[in-house]
């Protein structure tokens, strides 16, 4: 994502590469460390080939005290460096870190590298409701280069991965001195990463029915979200998930509404009334109200907007996950032909 | 004259010789400039609004290895001060910052980084003010003085009519624009270097060499002669470089080390180095007879001209001037402030204070196309301006100005098939994330009609010189060298001169020297005014080459001497060769140059304005360009996303001189036009910019943007060269209002501030579209014929702002 802000593993790539080519060697060592000038602080760069070498960096840089960043995509930290934001004496670059640029499924689940760009998940078709989220980040540059490790990394208010994944229930995997660790995404998110551990990858369950992931901003390509939503559902386990971006500090979770999605859809077909429909979207602009920390007041979209704002889309992602049986005379949910059903 | 068979002249399109530069990759921009040992210069900026400014230290910051100098207001040799047109504004901040972002010191070093850690090395000693950012509150009697000049750059009022003459039917409301930026794409940047005769040298990025050249003399306190600039490649103006920004410091810094400095912004810097569009609070009534013919109408604006005048006073001058739209109104009384408050300074930017009032007057037509009943084309094709009509300042209308024509115009282009219930991605409100729903889009189709003045106004002289020389190539062809100090910026001067030097000599080879000031003052490129005014410089020093290679070649051929003293009556240039019929005369220009070049110098003035007098009266503006939009715009309704479907212009263009140019400019305006109705604001919240990124201030991208429907009315203008009219930035000042004017139709709401966001057109409990606590007068407070006090009063609630 094209954004200032703190990251831990960042993603951007156009501007990492101008910065470091100009300090690289032609032939830059494989492993090592190479002074680099990004912003105002001249740093060391660690460019490790394996999530071993990258942890034994981590802890060696930890243990002497140094200020370290994880250099995924760079498109968070590398203007975050340059506008002093940010400071870091170590960069720990991950890009050659292949085993972190895998992506695979197992019987239930899908697993993500940290490494892996939002290019690289645009075209997943064992995941159509992630593709759909990656498509629609950023433009074509900031999704060849920005990774799934900076999006949680950055961890961003409205970010458009964390809000699909919190929305995926996803686990975060996790590498330090310590060993390997396995946290649920809110977990990571309130805990933070240990400056000596890695994020190397994402688990969520494979798709159990359709997926939506809306965003709103302010034009018509290439903006960050205002508010976004992302709408799950699994026909087999007779559950649907919501997720509401841009209203709190990080993405939510709606539970009452998912609560009454529960209770109001018809699980042997997947047909829910239109009233229905619209009162999903009424419980999201509720617990969209109570949400806190609320982001603070920001110049673009006041609150109410927000709350306003992630109801429609709450209840039209909804009325597109389903089948609505008789539109509703007004309301946000019009022509759900048109709705995205993988 | 004819250069029949010369090619590249006036009326083709010529391309610009930088273009396939710019568009790979490889033009180089004043930021791209390198020299062997130069140092790299950055500047310490205020973080506060207001703030006294104690002790300044910079000892730790020299100190540094690899820190050359550091300078502060203590280094300033000349005038401490400097601006376009009142010298109020600290070349550093020496007592007080006036605005968060203004420079305190600056610093060269042998690298960027090595500049930047000596910025943060630098102690600066701030204790925070209160800082006003009201401009509603700033001339309260009981307000502080920000400055020893003031609070009040100026203070306008036109009386036009009989007072309190009214129509039955009234229209009246508020009106706000936010702050647009220029937002070029190639940040503030300059290569100074110290001379051996004392002096400096400059290559920068600017649109007014010999303005920043008299204001570095006088802050260097050196003599003008001895500062030199060139123009570097420029990235982009749209009046942001009108100011001086980076020059004075980079110019300190070279003096003070004798080495080459290069001084630049970043994205981040250039939001806060250079001044924006004046955000405007305004207030219109509107009268009316029943028929629709408008009887009177009031204006009051307010510009917030931010902490230094800039050129507040002559944006306040063109937007009190144009209020009343091109409209034929007996009554009027238009007023406005441009007051200083403790936010960013504001100042020119394309369209000039015009775009503002038009927003306003706009919407108020369209309001009153609503009272009546009436159709809102046919109201301001019943209203529209025509030559000969007086103006509300008193000035007589010059022709042409073709405004009924161009609503007409526009207004017959055909609209785009409907919206289709099966639409998806780009072609939605919001684009590809799909959030939008076919069947809650509603369409609507949108007005605007303005004139905006070209050239300077009020008496000002902008002149425009320019030299041309007539000689040979090495290989013995005649080649025409132009030399203007004309910034090209984009807008095309590039391939203007050319063309008109071929059309005018007849010669195809056409060298264009570099901008720079060993040649005389081509005025700043803003005011629409460069192809009037430089062209005009260019055509008449080519005319006087011509006329003495005519009589060279009259003289040689021993022709009568009356024909040696006006020889175009006999003679006369035709590709490449000078001919004379009835002498039986026939000599190739090549042969003519034998015994020496030719050179003459030209300066174009354009025709004297003056003055506006105590009541507003007087003939200020040299001429008129008109446009007119229609809008067509889809809005998905519950979420407020709004894409614009089609956009027609039509625009009031003189001769054409160059048909691509001038595509390209309108169609930059529009899409210049559409970003300040949408998306395009610099926010402020008690002073500070919040959003000096393009990741928070967002530009329209191509997928915003439709294909222009575009007609161009040509009628000469009598009084420029070839009857030329400048093109870019009538577009600008209707391509908002009709944006705003089309999302009102589709949402049937009336809109009060720009940009329009998505929060403004859905259902909410509070609808913060306008400060609160405004003195200007609302709708339900004001009877008719009341006369509204223009300086803003005390309100005890106090404190809004428009963030």
């Amino acid at each position: 994502m094209f954004r200032r802000g703190s990251d831990r593993a960042g993603a951007v790539h156009g501007p990492a590469h101008t910065v470091l080519a100009a300090v690289l060697p032609p032939a830059a060592v494989p492993v090592g460390v190479v002074p680099v000038t990004a912003g105002g602080t001249t740093s060391a760069m660690f460019r490790p080939r394996t999530v071993g070498e990258a942890v034994e960096m981590l802890a060696a840089a930890h243990d002497s005290g140094a200020a370290v960043a994880l250099l995924g995509g760079g498109t968070d930290l590398v203007p975050a460096l340059r506008s002093g934001e940010r400071a870091a004496e170590v960069v720990v670059a991950l890009r050659r870190v292949l085993e972190l640029r895998v992506r695979g499924a197992g019987a239930d689940s899908l697993t993500i590298g940290a490494g892996v760009t939002y290019t690289d998940l645009a075209g997943w078709s064992l995941s159509p409701g992630l593709a759909r989220a990656a498509r629609v980040v950023g433009s074509v540059q900031i999704r060849n280069t920005g990774t799934v490790g900076g999006a949680l990394g950055s961890a961003r208010p409205a970010g458009d991965l964390l809000t699909f994944l919190t929305a995926a229930d996803a686990e975060v995997l996790t590498t330090s001195p310590r060993g390997s660790d396995r946290l649920p995404l809110p977990r990571f998110l309130a805990e933070g990463l240990a400056p000596d551990a890695l994020v190397t990858a994402v688990r969520l369950a494979r798709p159990g029915g359709p997926q939506v992931y809306l965003k709103i901003g302010e034009r018509q390509a290439a903006y960050p979200a205002v508010v976004s939503c992302a709408v799950l559902v699994d026909r087999v386990r007779h559950r649907l998930t919501c997720a509401v971006g841009g209203v709190g500090l990080l993405p939510a979770r709606m539970e009452a509404a998912e609560r009454y999605a529960r209770d109001e859809v018809d699980w042997s077909t997947g047909t829910v009334s239109s009233a229905a429909a619209r009162r999903f979207g009424d419980l999201v602009v509720e617990a969209a109200t109570r949400i806190t920390p609320a982001l603070p007041a920001g110049p673009r979209g006041s609150a109410e907007y927000r709350w306003h704002a992630a109801g429609v889309l709450a209840g039209r992602a909804f009325a597109r996950c389903l089948h609505v049986t008789a539109p509703p005379a007004s309301g946000p949910v019009g022509d759900f032909a048109a709705g995205g059903q993988p | 004259m004819g250069g029949e068979a010369v090619s590249g002249g006036i009326g083709r399109s010529v391309r610009r010789p930088d273009g396939p530069d710019k568009a790979s990759g490889v033009f180089r921009y004043a930021g791209d400039l390198r020299v062997p040992g130069m140092l790299h210069a950055r500047t310490l900026r205020s973080p506060h609004p207001r703030a006294r400014l104690g002790r300044i230290d910079a000892a730790a910051a020299r100190r540094l290895p690899g820190v050359a100098a550091v300078v502060t207001a203590a280094d300033v040799p000349g005038v401490a001060t400097y601006g376009l047109i009142v010298a109020d504004q600290p070349v550093f901040a020496a007592a007080e910052v006036r605005y968060a972002g203004e420079p305190v010191a600056a610093v060269a070093a042998v690298d960027v980084a090595t500049a930047r850690r000596a910025l943060a090395a630098i102690e600066v000693d701030y204790e925070p003010l209160p800082p006003s950012t009201d401009p509603e509150r700033v001339l309260a009697a009981d307000a502080e003085s920000l400055h020893p000049a003031g609070n009040l750059f100026r203070e306008i009022d036109i009386r036009h009519g009989e007072p309190g003459v009214d129509g039955p039917v009234v229209v009246e409301d508020r009106y706000v624009v936010g702050m647009q930026d220029q937002a070029f794409l190639a940040p503030e940047a300059a290569l100074v270097s110290p001379a051996a005769d004392g002096g400096v040298d400059l290559l920068v990025a600017t649109q007014w060499l010999h303005s920043d050249r008299e204001q570095l003399a006088a802050c260097l306190g050196i003599p003008e002669n001895l500062v030199r600039l060139t123009l570097a490649g420029v990235g982009g103006a749209f009046g942001g470089r009108e100011d001086v920004t980076l020059q004075i410091h980079g110019a300190l810094l070279a003096r003070a080390t004798g080495a080459p400095v290069r001084i630049a912004y970043d994205r981040v810097e250039s939001f806060l180095g250079h001044p924006h569009r004046h955000p405007a609070r305004m207030w219109f009534r509107h009268t009316a007879t029943a028929d629709g013919e408008l009887v009177s109408v009031q204006a009051n604006v307010v510009l917030d001209g931010g902490a230094y005048a800039s050129s507040s006073p002559a944006v306040l001058a063109n937007a009190v001037t144009h209020a009343a739209g091109p409209y034929r109104v007996p009554h009027t009384r238009l007023r406005g402030v441009a007051v200083r408050t403790n936010n960013p300074p504001c100042g020119a930017m394309r369209g000039f204070g015009v775009p503002q009032v038009t927003i306003g007057h706009e919407a108020q037509m369209d309001r009153l196309a609503d009272a009546l009943g009436m159709d809102p084309v046919e109201l301001r094709i019943r209203n529209a301006v025509r030559p000969g009509d007086v103006l509300p300042t008193g000035q007589v209308l010059g022709a042409p100005l073709p405004a009924r024509e161009l609503i007409q115009l526009v207004a017959a282009r055909p609209l785009p098939p409907p919206p289709t219930a099966d639409v998806t991605g780009l072609a939605l409100p919001g684009g590809l994330p799909a959030a939008a729903e076919p069947g809650r889009v509603r369409r609507g189709v949108g007005y605007a009609l303005a004139y905006k003045n070209l050239l300077f106004s009020e008496g000002m002289d902008d002149s425009s010189a320019a030299r041309v020389r007539l000689d040979l190539t090495d290989d013995g062809t005649p080649r025409v060298r132009v030399h203007s100090a004309c910034a090209e910026v984009g807008q095309g001067f590039v391939t203007i001169a050319g063309q008109i030097a071929r059309t005018e000599l007849g010669v195809e080879q056409v060298v264009l020297a570099p901008a720079d000031t060993a040649v005389g003052s081509a005025g700043s490129t803003s005011a629409s005014r460069q192809t009037w005014m430089s062209g005009g410089a260019v055509r008449g020093a080519c005319v006087a080459v011509a006329d003495r290679l005519l009589a060279r070649v009259a003289r040689a051929a021993d022709l009568p001497a009356e024909v040696v003293e006006a020889p175009r009556r006999t003679l006369r240039i035709a590709a490449g060769h000078i001919v004379g019929v009835e002498a039986g005369l026939r000599i190739g220009i090549a042969d003519a140059l034998a015994e020496g070049p030719i050179e003459a110098d030209y300066t174009f003035h354009h025709r004297r304005t003056t003055a506006l007098d105590a009541e507003g009266q007087g003939d200020p503006h040299v001429a008129f360009a008109g446009a007119a939009h229609r809008a067509v715009v889809d809005v998905d309704i519950d979420l407020g996303l709004v894409r614009v479907v089609s956009m027609a212009l039509a625009q009031d263009c003189g001769t054409v001189l160059n048909p691509l140019s001038l595509r390209g400019q309108v169609e930059g305006g529009t899409a210049q036009g559409l970003g300040l109705a949408l998306m395009e604001e610099l926010i402020t919240v008690d002073g500070v910019v919040v959003n000096p990124t393009f990741h928070d201030y967002l530009l329209p991208t191509i997928a915003d943007v439709p294909d222009l429907d575009f007609v161009a009315v040509t009628e000469p203008q009598p009084d420029a060269p070839y009857g030329v009219k400048g093109v870019g930035e009538a577009p600008t000042c209707t391509a908002t209002p009709a944006i705003v004017a089309a999302i009102r139709a589709a949402v049937g709401r009336d809109l009060r501030r720009v940009p329009v966001r998505p929060q403004d057109l859905v259902d909410l409990p509070t609808r913060p579209d306008l400060p609160t606590g405004s003195d200007l007068p609302t709708g339900s407070d004001v009877p008719a014929g009341v006369d509204v006090p223009t300086r803003a009063g005390v309100d005890p609630a106090g404190g809004a702002s428009t963030a």
